[in-house]
């Protein structure tokens, strides 16, 4: 249901371009939890971002449920973000000046598939579930950051997206936080039959996932 | 519009209110440097409108720069004011018209009759009837102290300063009754004290009634003559070559000068107003510039921001909307701000300045207050363009990124 068909990148820089994925093949089932690990500079976070529709390839095909999506226009593409890919970055991604409630609902309210009141609903029932209850009306810089983490990962869920893709998302967090965050994601990927794609260069995190695909200068090494 | 839709703007409009608050020092000085611009810009103009509608009655009433008469008729070249004298010569009335002189910038054609008994109610005294072109007069109407509020229509009279009838009484002249219309403001020249002004149709047709013995030169009854033209000069013409112009394109006419300082100040002025709002479109330009670096300056540092946006699904449209919404409300304020500061200063201008001008008789005519209403939404309008068009380009630039390179920017 995700495959990769000779993605490559290449980031042009004043020394000349510098190769960060080079023709990788990656095909992940539907539902499974495959973690990407490898050292940092290997490629994993530029495939993960390519993989999200997050940055053009410089070659190759991205499929994600039936959808190149590096075949869609503007539009198009900002549309299939938003409705199947939820995305947790590796640094706290809220919108400062939202509420919790408004950050996690915003997502929905771009996609027009419910009422305003519904999505809303939806976003509380999401931080609920995440031990955020307390905070719907919380702005970012007043809950910690495994909090806001745990927002993150709320607002990835509140359109169902079809594909869940986390970059280190516990890099910056605590060895008792980092834990419960991937509990929530483990959770995430068992109860929801989310496809989860995981990077990471915690070996221990990775050793969780039912795949783990190892990456060496942008390529997938055996 | 849904309430889903509602309630997206809603969350947008909030985002760029509280990203402005976000920078409180940043985006005070962003008002305030909008509002000193748009401050004087709207003072500005409407200052300079209402120094341009003041110079307009005031130059007016300083007369034409100078006439042209038939060469045989005498003139008073001691008088303030450049007046028509009566005389048995006339000429053709569209003889300037057929001339078509780069040098004239308009031309009023006047008739004038003086009568030894004038007919007009129990006095029958001798009396200068004065014949006009309404659309075409600069030199009769601007001395009108007062008037009824209505177009002058055929069959009114304007009287001089020196007659005494009630506005929107009838006065009996050779029988036939006329409205007075206005009476002049003091000029102390003889015609514009004492004379009866009236459009050229009621004055060819009030001609035609007086009696056969009062000896009225044939010449005058004629519709398709006048007396002489009173004439202002082109911007940048001078007496000369007006006269020169004249002089050669018509025969059997003088030129009567008047002060030709006068003329000089004119157009001088003329040409100060044309600077200001070069002045005011430069300053206009200079803002627009600066809003635009600045916000190039803010798209770039929250570029986090616009990434994580577009990751989440927003689409660009909504993106440059966002931008557009934070820069034009910001500049927006700053407008509010820039017209509400401009007002208290044209009242403090009419407290003081306005005050004393008027206190020595120099009128000074304001703008009235729909006009002044609009300039200040006028005002407040350019004001959120300036930000909406300072801002459409970095942000523009800003969505066509892919998320990732936005975000990986400060990430």
């Amino acid at each position: 249901m995700l495959s990769c068909r000779r993605v490559a990148k290449t980031y042009g820089t004043d020394r000349g371009d510098v190769i960060a994925v080079e023709g990788i093949d990656l095909d992940v089932e539907s539902g499974q939890f495959t973690a990407i690990i490898g050292r940092s500079g290997s490629g994993k976070s530029s495939l993960l971002a390519m993989i999200g529709g997050l940055s053009r390839p410089s070659g190759g095909e991205v499929i994600v449920d039936d959808t190149e999506i590096w075949s869609l226009d503007e539009a198009g593409r900002a549309s299939f973000r938003n409705l199947k890919i939820g995305y947790v970055f590796q640094f706290t991604s809220l919108l400062q000046t939202l509420r919790l409630v408004d950050n996690v609902a915003l997502p929905a309210l771009l996609a027009r598939r419910q009422l305003a009141a519904q999505a809303y609903d939806k976003a509380a029932h999401l931080l609920d579930q995440m031990g955020l209850a307390d905070y719907l009306d919380a702005y970012p810089s007043e809950v910690s950051a495994g909090e806001q983490r745990r927002a993150v990962i709320a607002r990835a869920l509140i359109n169902d997206p079809a594909v869940l893709l986390a970059d280190e998302p516990t890099a910056d967090l605590d060895e008792q936080t980092e834990m419960e965050i991937m509990d929530e994601l483990l959770a995430v990927n068992r109860e929801r039959r989310t496809t989860l794609l995981l990077v990471t260069h915690n070996l221990a995190l990775a050793e969780q996932a039912g795949r783990i695909v190892h990456i060496a200068n942008g390529r997938i090494v055996p | 519009m849904t309430a889903q839709q509602h309630a997206l703007r809603w969350l947008l409009g909030r985002l760029a209110l509280q990203n402005l608050g976000r920078r409180k020092a940043r985006s005070l000085l962003l008002i305030a440097a909008v509002a000193v611009g748009t401050g004087v810009i709207f003072t500005g103009i409407a200052l300079m409108r209402s120094i341009d509608a003041s110079m307009a009655l005031g130059f007016t009433r300083m007369g034409a720069d100078l006439m042209v008469m038939p060469e045989g008729a005498l003139t008073n070249i001691t008088a303030a004011l450049l007046t028509v004298e009566p005389t048995d010569l006339v000429l053709d009335a569209d003889a300037l018209a057929k001339a078509k002189l780069d040098s004239v910038r308009r031309y009023a054609p006047q008739k004038i009759l003086r009568v030894a008994h004038s007919g007009i109610g129990d006095h029958h005294e001798a009396v200068d009837f004065v014949g006009f072109d309404p659309q075409r007069d600069f030199t009769i109407q601007p001395w009108l102290a007062e008037r009824i509020n209505r177009p002058l229509q055929a069959d009114d009279v304007i009287l001089g300063a020196a007659r005494d009838a009630p506005l929107g009484s009838q006065v009996l002249i050779f029988g036939k009754p006329y409205i007075v219309y206005g009476r002049l403001a003091r000029t102390g020249v003889g015609i514009h004290e004492r004379g009866v002004f009236m459009p050229l149709s009621t004055f060819d047709a009030l001609v035609q009634r007086i009696p056969a013995g009062d000896g009225i030169p044939p010449a005058v009854l004629a519709a398709d003559k006048v007396t002489g033209f009173l004439v202002e000069l082109a911007p940048g013409a001078t007496m000369l070559q007006a006269r020169f112009a004249i002089l050669s394109t018509l025969k059997g006419v003088k030129v009567v000068t008047g002060d030709s300082s006068l003329s000089g100040i004119r157009q001088g002025l003329a040409a100060l107003l044309t600077g200001i709002l070069a002045l005011m479109i430069l300053l206009f330009a200079s803002l627009a510039l600066m809003v635009s670096v600045l916000f190039s300056a803010i798209v770039t540092e929250r570029r986090v921001e616009l990434g994580l946006l577009k990751a989440i699904g927003t689409q660009r449209s909504q993106i440059v909307g966002l931008m557009i919404i934070e820069a034009a409300m910001a500049t927006g304020l700053g407008g509010l701000l820039g017209v509400v500061v401009g007002a208290l200063i044209m009242r403090f201008y009419e407290h003081s300045l306005v005050y004393y001008l008027d206190k020595i008789g120099i009128p000074f005519v304001w703008l009235d207050l729909p006009r002044v209403i609009a300039f200040g939404a006028g005002t407040i309008l350019l004001a959120c363009v300036i930000g909406a068009a300072g801002v459409f380009y970095p942000a523009w630039c800003a969505s066509r990124r892919d998320p990732y390179d936005l975000v990986r920017g400060e990430a």
